[in-house]
């Protein structure tokens, strides 16, 4: 019995430890088990373990429970003297590991400014339209129009009349305004040939109710009625006629439709608009509230229209009011619902709304938000890692820190000074890229960045204190291991052989590595789809095109024409009521199936003259193009509408035209020069598919017919190759002649085409850059911990080299353990990054391939890049004098 | 008064340790009490209660031999000083003053004599 001692449990006992004071602990434990062996001895373990759960309970009194003081002077744990010297100390570290402390610095310095860049660019984009005091309360009206297909369009326009009958009909809606954005070049004086091009917000009287602006002066919000009211900027009015008074004035604009220039009269003056929101304009243009009489029937126009609910209103419950009302209207409407859309909301979630020049892209930001964040935590992992790997080189400098009476939470502080030293500098070297390269990044994203660490005091207090977060959140685990060993054992050096094989730093490498493949397949696939959409051929020449935007042409245009066609360099031109780039076509019409089966089949319509095939360079695959000896290949139309409808209407019935292979396919058409009723043409020629938009959408069906001397339109010209800007001088000489007050705006196809993919080009620009940092960070991840590794395993390598190991054995045996984790990377990396993309790709319908080789060449890159950091240190480890290593101690 | 300061529970514990010497120490001491008492009683509330009086100067305390059953832990043996002797004798004085003063009739109303 005497030797088999009847003990209570491990762990109460280990409560009761910790509940006693340490200098009273001995006895009264040792009372405690005394105790328990007598119970049980007397009423059985059962009976003995209750009775020990009481008496441990019972020491829960102050007397027990409380610490004796120190008999030395105790040092306060913030203690002026002491954080002096952590930064002493931590500086002194720092700088005697100049190495460590540099990788340390950069990777941190690169994490950080990436972090604050891309947090400036989110930010910035979630404060858009956040300013207006009522916007909480404005709602945009999106048509929503459900296909048979399940899918839905989209629109950011409404029937005008919709708002003004919202607010007739519902008490919640308090007022309603149309608001646009165009653009405008004004001018001071009438015979000016020159006007600044200027952005025009276009809104009803009603609209001052809606949005706070401050007036300087001028009385804008009284309408004079009879002609058009202008309300501008004040940095507008500075930059047009620096220092004069505008209110009052008349000025002109460069006018496109009409003969004359437009007038404009300056009512007011106000402060400039905020340049964070989707309405951004330096002139507002107002208008009179206008109702028009609604009526689900007939011809409406069709424009964005907003509408201000009452404070406090219900949102969703006035939408599924109003649609239920809407959806009665007609037959026609029955697939037709409105949505609100919130002012806060357009500007990052308007894809569809083409018309709307300022939008951001939710998704981008989400992507890049999320790039950012796994930046800074490679940057971080890499600090843990290193710290952790380093640890082993400090412990005998923390054991002797312990010996000599620092507490565990004066280490850990010493460990935290040093974290936040590094993180301090860090933020210093970030800031300052930061500051430089704002400009580049604004120039970049094509927009002026308004909230920034650098603008808003608010904004850089959080940042620093995110910042200070994430220094002790990184610090505070190498902090908290270094200071956790006894000091015995580091002194004695008995740790050192079991640390480093620490498996959280090995998944950390892995989950590093694997965030790093992911972005760079992710920067290969973005790559290709951007080439594809590039260089697709799009069944027509897009090079050497220069276009001539709308105009009205005032019954000059052939003379126009045939004058610019005297220019040697202009192979054709050809005036045209659709420029590539400007959607699908001038028109489009749903016709009967003519095949005879159910639905309806939907073709696009481009006009232009005779020579818009041949100028566009289509490819001919049957029949004929256009011919100017036949008289009826093109119909006045632009005359015969405006003298008589009916008769535009029967000579568009006859009209040859020419049609694309899907087009031809779709009506079903077998023999060429007979008319197809249903679409109200005679064709005369095939011609190859062609991509009439950007190659977001599929290739569109589309007849092309022949208008003569239009009188609105654009021009396209097919220049020599290599004369872009000789015949661009040559169109600004002849515009003097014929149109001196017009607007001339000449554009280059390929240039508008490229900018439609402009979306694509920065996110390849963007993920380019984070994949390379990303990359680095990893390499110099790994770069340090091979370093440490190889130095740890010193002895190991000059034992092995003495008993004549070679050294290509010895840089395997370095580098295996990485190359290993890297591969484990790579086949983490490669099906997540293989899914993503698919997802991602989903939305293009020409996307480009996923091949097997990206996989190939991603993970061989890594595996380079990893095998030539580590080599660089392996090689070096591997080369040194064995002596060396054995000799030291 | 300083005898106002003295506990019951601590007069008790003061008393086992005179009665145990020289061999009293905290588990002996709360044995003996739960015997006598039929209450258990725990260790932590002796152990406060030796401390405070060893604060007061009545006990003085040296640590023992360690033992099996206490896993090898030493303890505390405590004994009372001449201080603590006199509190009790003055404690025992006075009641036993008192309980003399008690009048032999009074004794039997409330039920108690002395055989």
């Amino acid at each position: 019995m005497k030797y088999n001692n009847p003990l209570p449990p491990k762990w109460l006992d280990n409560i009761a430890a910790r509940i006693c004071a340490p200098h009273l602990r001995e006895e009264l434990i040792g009372d405690l088990n005394e105790r328990f062996a007598l119970r049980s001895e007397r009423f059985g373990r059962q009976k003995a373990l209750r009775f020990y759960l009481r008496e441990v309970t019972s020491l829960l009194r102050p007397s027990i429970m409380k610490r004796k003081p120190s008999q030395y002077a105790s040092t306060p744990f913030f203690n002026v003297e002491m954080i002096r010297n952590y930064f002493k100390i931590g500086t002194r570290v720092l700088r005697k590991n100049k190495g460590y402390s540099s990788i340390h610095l950069t990777g941190l310095a690169i994490g950080l400014w990436a972090c604050m860049m891309v947090a400036t660019v989110v930010i910035d984009s979630l404060s858009y339209d956040r300013q207006w005091t009522r916007g909480n309360d404005i709602y945009r009206i999106v048509s929503v129009d459900k296909k048979a297909d399940g899918l839905e369009e989209r629109m950011s326009s409404s029937n005008a009349a919709l708002a003004p009958e919202l607010q007739k009909l519902y008490g919640e809606v308090e007022s309603w305004s149309e608001f646009s954005t165009t653009e405008r070049h004004f001018k001071l004086n009438e015979k000016d040939t020159d006007g600044m091009k200027t952005e025009v917000l276009r809104m009803d009287t009603a609209a001052w109710k809606m949005l706070n602006t401050q007036v300087l002066a001028g009385s804008p919000k009284r309408f004079t009625p009879g002609t058009n009211n202008i309300i501008v900027s004040k940095s507008f009015a500075e930059k047009f006629y620096p220092g004069q008074d505008l209110v009052g004035k008349i000025i002109y604009d460069m006018p496109a439709y009409s003969a004359k220039p437009n007038t404009y009269l300056v009512t007011g003056l106000i402060k400039d608009l905020p340049y964070n929101s989707h309405l951004r304009a330096d002139v507002i243009w107002v208008r009179q509230n206008k109702p028009e009489t609604f009526s689900p029937e007939g011809f409406a126009t069709f424009s964005q229209n907003y509408i201000m609910l009452r404070r406090g209103t219900d949102v969703k419950n006035f939408t599924s009011k109003v649609n239920k009302w809407h959806q009665n209207l007609s037959k026609s409407y029955a697939s037709k619902t409105v949505v609100f859309q919130p002012m806060k909301d357009i500007y990052l979630h308007s894809d569809f709304a083409l018309n709307q020049h300022v939008r951001g892209d939710a998704q981008t930001i989400y992507i890049f938000s999320g790039v950012a964040a796994l930046l800074l935590f490679i940057a971080c992992v890499n600090f843990v890692n290193l710290s952790t790997a380093r640890a082993f080189a400090r412990l005998k400098e923390a054991g002797v820190r312990r010996i000599l009476s620092g507490s565990r939470g004066q280490l850990v502080l010493q460990f935290l000074t040093e974290t936040l030293i590094l993180f301090g500098a860090s933020v210093v070297v970030a800031t300052f890229f930061y500051y430089f390269t704002l400009q580049s990044v604004e120039n970049f994203l094509g927009h002026r960045l308004v909230q920034t660490f650098i603008t808003n005091p608010e904004m850089a207090f959080y940042a620093s204190l995110m910042i200070i977060l994430t220094a002790i959140f990184t610090g505070i685990y190498p902090a908290w291991l270094i200071s956790g060993f006894k000091p015995a054992n580091t002194l004695r050096g008995t740790i050192t052989a079991t640390f480093g094989q620490n498996s959280l730093r090995k998944s950390l490498v892995v989950v590093q590595f694997s965030i790093s493949i992911v972005v760079l397949l992710a920067t290969i696939v973005v790559w290709k789809q951007l080439n594809l959409m590039k260089n697709k051929d799009l069944g027509y020449d897009k090079r050497h095109l220069l276009s001539i935007d709308f105009i009205s042409w005032d019954g000059k245009a052939s003379a126009f024409k045939n004058a610019l066609l005297e220019n040697p360099a202009v192979v054709s031109a050809s005036i045209t009521h659709w420029l590539p780039g400007q959607g699908g076509g001038f028109m489009t019409r749903e016709i009967p199936d003519p095949a005879g089966g159910k639905g309806r089949v939907k073709v696009w319509y481009i006009a232009g003259d005779l020579d818009l095939p041949k100028t566009m360079g289509l490819k001919l695959a049957d029949g004929r193009l256009f011919s100017s000896q036949l008289s009826s290949d093109a119909i006045n139309a632009d005359s015969l509408q405006k003298a008589d409808f009916m008769k535009f209407e029967e000579a568009a019935m006859l009209q040859p035209s020419i049609l694309t292979r899907s087009a031809a396919k779709k009506l079903g058409i077998k023999h060429l020069n007979e008319r197809i009723k249903e679409a109200n043409t005679v064709p005369i020629g095939i011609i190859k598919d062609f991509h009439n938009e950007s190659l977001y959408e599929p290739v569109k069906p589309t007849l092309i017919v022949a208008h003569r001397s239009p009188e609105y339109g654009g021009m396209l010209i097919r220049v020599v190759p290599g004369t872009e800007k000789q015949v661009t001088n040559t169109l600004h000489q002849l515009w003097k002649q014929f149109f001196p007050s017009k607007l001339l705006e000449i554009g280059n196809i390929e240039d508008t085409l490229n900018k439609q993919y402009e979306a694509e080009n920065r996110m390849h620009q963007l993920f380019l850059f984070f994949s390379g940092l990303t990359m680095f960070l990893s390499a110099l991840g790994i770069f340090g911990l091979v370093v440490q590794a190889a130095e740890q395993r010193a002895k190991e390598v000059g034992i092995r080299k003495v008993l004549g190991a070679s050294v290509a054995g010895i840089i395997a045996l370095l580098s295996k353990d990485f190359l290993r984790l890297v591969t484990i990377a790579i086949l983490l990396a490669s099906p997540l990054a293989w899914f993503s993309l698919s997802k991602w790709l989903e939305h293009y319908p020409y996307r480009t391939n996923i091949d097997w080789w990206i996989f190939a060449v991603t993970g061989l890159g890594a595996l380079t890049i990893t095998l030539l950091t580590i080599s660089f240190q392996a090689v070096r480890a591997a080369l040194a004098d064995p002596v060396k290593a054995l000799r030291n101690e | 008064m300083r005898r106002s300061d003295l506990g019951e529970f601590e007069e008790l514990v003061l008393l086992a340790v005179a009665a145990m010497a020289p061999k009293a120490y905290s588990v002996l001491i709360a044995e003996e009490l739960e015997k006598e008492t039929g209450y258990p009683v725990s260790t932590g509330a002796v152990h406060a209660a030796l401390q405070r009086l060893e604060q007061k100067g009545y006990l003085s305390s040296y640590l023992g031999e360690a033992t099996q059953e206490r896993g090898g832990r030493r303890k505390r043996l405590f004994t009372i000083t001449t201080f603590g002797g006199k509190t009790l004798n003055e404690v025992r004085m006075l009641r036993n003053n008192l309980w003399d003063r008690i009048e032999p009739d009074t004794l039997a109303k409330i039920g108690l004599h002395f055989s």
